[in-house]
């Protein structure tokens, strides 16, 4: 369907709020950049149910392979068995509370895990049932509100606790999602790329926010896609968020940054992440916060004209 | 709790029993020159087309990977040798029989073979139980005809292994499977009959991938430098396993021989490096860690 030629967005989600014509938001205690690191644990399936899913070019492994692709399961699975541990201990060197994505399957099936991220204090959002199986326009609506439900039950059930934040496998959507993803008590949504603020998303069935993550600075997309090398990605990071904490002089920016621990965590890559998340931290007026912590304060403080 | 393909039990690697390497050493090294032959008009499978680029044969894409045995090994052997490295050579085993100069240098050398199949062009991953059995075979008797070695595991020809291929590489008599990069660590694979571990082999720190895009040399050295740092600072603790992967065609290249050398140099330059093989990897698991390793598993999968 073409865009209906109008003021503002060619859809319903969210208003058209250019940075210039906002209010000024504040952080907390005059915080000038909250830094929101998510750590995607998500599993491939060996053989995804039929009707999955999955991107043709997806990361890990060496190049789209027929069946069985040994290599990219088992590089992907190299994040729950080595390099999560790497990756929760330089954000805990750092005191950055952890924003965990976690898939069905890997809280099913990886107690241990849910476990350990609960000791140290990270917040889990839900991150649909696997990264074979990612929510697109296809989905019929029920079929799409059942794997939300799903997704939230069954982390609810590994954490004791039920998830208020959503990123979808592959930041998948439907045009629906966002609403479904409300009625089933998700109150923020990590899918859009497209600010360094949070905003609010319409929906009917209560508050419903965005929180925007930094798509050049997801891992996935910097390391993998694009092939950049590991000193560059760090260089990246670090004027990233230089020029953002400039820019946060008049009103508050965040910057949400995605990783992958089977590939940000592999052992020569995850001094590069130390030394770039040490920059960041050493800088007065950060504020290091989960999902939840960033979205609640933002809901009680919203942007002051 | 497991997951398919069922082989590998889940275990942290923060919470698992102590591995003591040889001499106290704290990261086992071992380098994994891939010497391969695609085949010039390969059978297709209907699957996976080694030449995709043009009708067959490719000459420009074919003559690249024979640059590699003509040119790029004996250049490549110069940096090994200056380093005293014993490879473990990721061997399509059709090479000892149609380039005996190659098979001579290796065995002058006393590496091991690792299987990498008889040809590269051969995709096993598509084939019967029982052509994949006998195919195990003709790669244990190749390689005793022209090494005299047993053969101890494999690493699937291109990177591809069936459904089957570790319960039937146990049950000819093979110990490890190298397809799988999920660890740094050797790991028990689940077979049907004896024992079988991964030594995980790296499709990171590979020439194979990194050159395929803008990468150089300089970064090949820049990343085995950290990946080797990193393992090394834990493996004060317990001892860890590094795979550098290369092949003959890509690090043989005259603009890309020192930087292997500078590598190798740098990682051979410490204290506490078992620089090794894949087969002794996998025979000093099994014999010192493997039971222990899958009792201590069993706990976080119930």
């Amino acid at each position: 369907m073409p865009a209906e030629r109008r003021l503002g967005m060619d859809h319903d989600h969210y208003d058209w709020s250019p940075f210039t014509k906002r209010g000024v938001l504040r952080w907390p205690e005059g915080s000038r950049v909250a830094l929101c690191v998510i750590v995607n644990l998500e599993r491939l399936e060996w053989e995804p149910p039929d009707g999955s899913f999955q991107v043709a070019a997806l990361s890990g492994g060496v190049w789209p392979r027929p069946f069985p692709d040994y290599m990219r399961l088992s590089h992907r699975d190299y994040g729950h068995r080595v390099g999560i541990f790497r990756v929760l201990n330089v954000l805990d060197k750092y005191g950055i509370k952890p924003t965990i994505a976690m898939d069905a399957v890997t809280a099913e099936h990886y107690p241990y895990l849910v476990d350990y991220c609960l000791n140290h204090g990270c917040e889990i959002i839900a991150h649909g049932i696997s990264v074979s199986q990612m929510i697109t326009s296809e989905m019929s609506e029920q079929k799409e509100r059942e794997y939300i439900r799903n997704s939230v039950e069954t982390l609810k059930r590994a954490t004791g606790v039920a998830p208020v934040g959503w990123l979808g496998p592959e930041y998948g959507e439907s045009t629906r999602t966002p609403q479904l993803l409300s009625q089933e008590g998700i109150q923020y949504v990590c899918d859009w790329t497209n600010d360094e603020q949070p905003f609010p998303l319409k929906s009917p069935h209560g508050e419903l926010f965005a929180l925007p993550v930094m798509l050049e600075l997801d891992d996935v997309n910097a390391l993998w896609d694009r092939h950049m090398a590991i000193g560059k990605y760090k260089e990246i990071l670090k004027e990233c968020f230089d020029i953002m904490y400039r820019d946060s002089a008049e009103s508050g920016r965040l910057l949400t940054l995605n990783l992958h621990p089977w590939l940000i965590g592999q052992p020569f890559r995850i001094r590069y992440l130390d030394d770039a998340l040490g920059h960041m931290m050493r800088r007065q007026s950060v504020w290091a916060a989960c999902g939840s912590e960033i979205i609640d304060w933002y809901r009680s403080n919203p942007p002051v004209a | 709790m497991a997951l398919p393909p069922y082989r590998v039990d889940y275990s942290p690697i923060i919470d698992r029993p102590v591995i003591k390497w040889p001499n106290d050493a704290r990261v086992a090294v071992w380098v994994a020159p891939n010497v391969e032959h695609y085949e010039y008009l390969p059978d297709l499978d209907g699957q996976t087309n080694p030449w995709p680029r043009t009708p067959h044969p490719d000459t420009q894409q074919y003559s690249y990977r024979d640059y590699g045995n003509r040119i790029g090994f004996w250049r490549m052997l110069e940096a090994l040798d200056n380093n005293n490295i014993r490879c473990c050579v990721s061997l399509n085993l059709a090479v000892l029989e149609h380039f005996p100069e190659v098979a001579e240098a290796m065995v002058e050398r006393d590496w091991d073979f690792m299987s990498h199949g008889i040809y590269n062009t051969e995709y096993i991953n598509t084939w019967s139980e029982d052509r994949e059995r006998e195919w195990y075979q003709d790669c244990i008797e190749t390689l005793r005809r022209h090494t005299g070695k047993k053969l101890k595991g494999m690493f699937g020809p291109s990177g591809f292994s069936s459904v089957n291929s570790p319960d039937l590489m146990a049950e000819a008599g093979l110990i490890y499977h190298s397809d799988w990069m999920h660890d740094d660590q050797p790991v028990p694979i689940k077979v049907k009959t004896g024992k079988m571990v991964s030594v995980p082999y790296s499709i990171e720190v590979n020439d194979g991938l990194l050159f395929r895009h803008h990468f150089e040399g300089d970064y090949f050295v820049e990343i085995c430098k950290a990946q080797f740092d990193q393992l090394y600072e834990e493996g004060a603790e317990s001892g860890r396993v590094m795979c550098i992967a290369i092949h003959p065609y890509l690090l043989g290249q005259p603009h890309r021989v020192k930087y292997l050398d500078e590598a190798l140099s740098y990682i051979m330059s410490h204290d506490g490096v078992w620089q090794t093989t894949a087969d002794e990897i996998a025979e000093y698991y099994i014999a010192n860690n493997y039971d222990q390793a899958v009792a201590h598993a069993d706990r976080f999968n119930k």
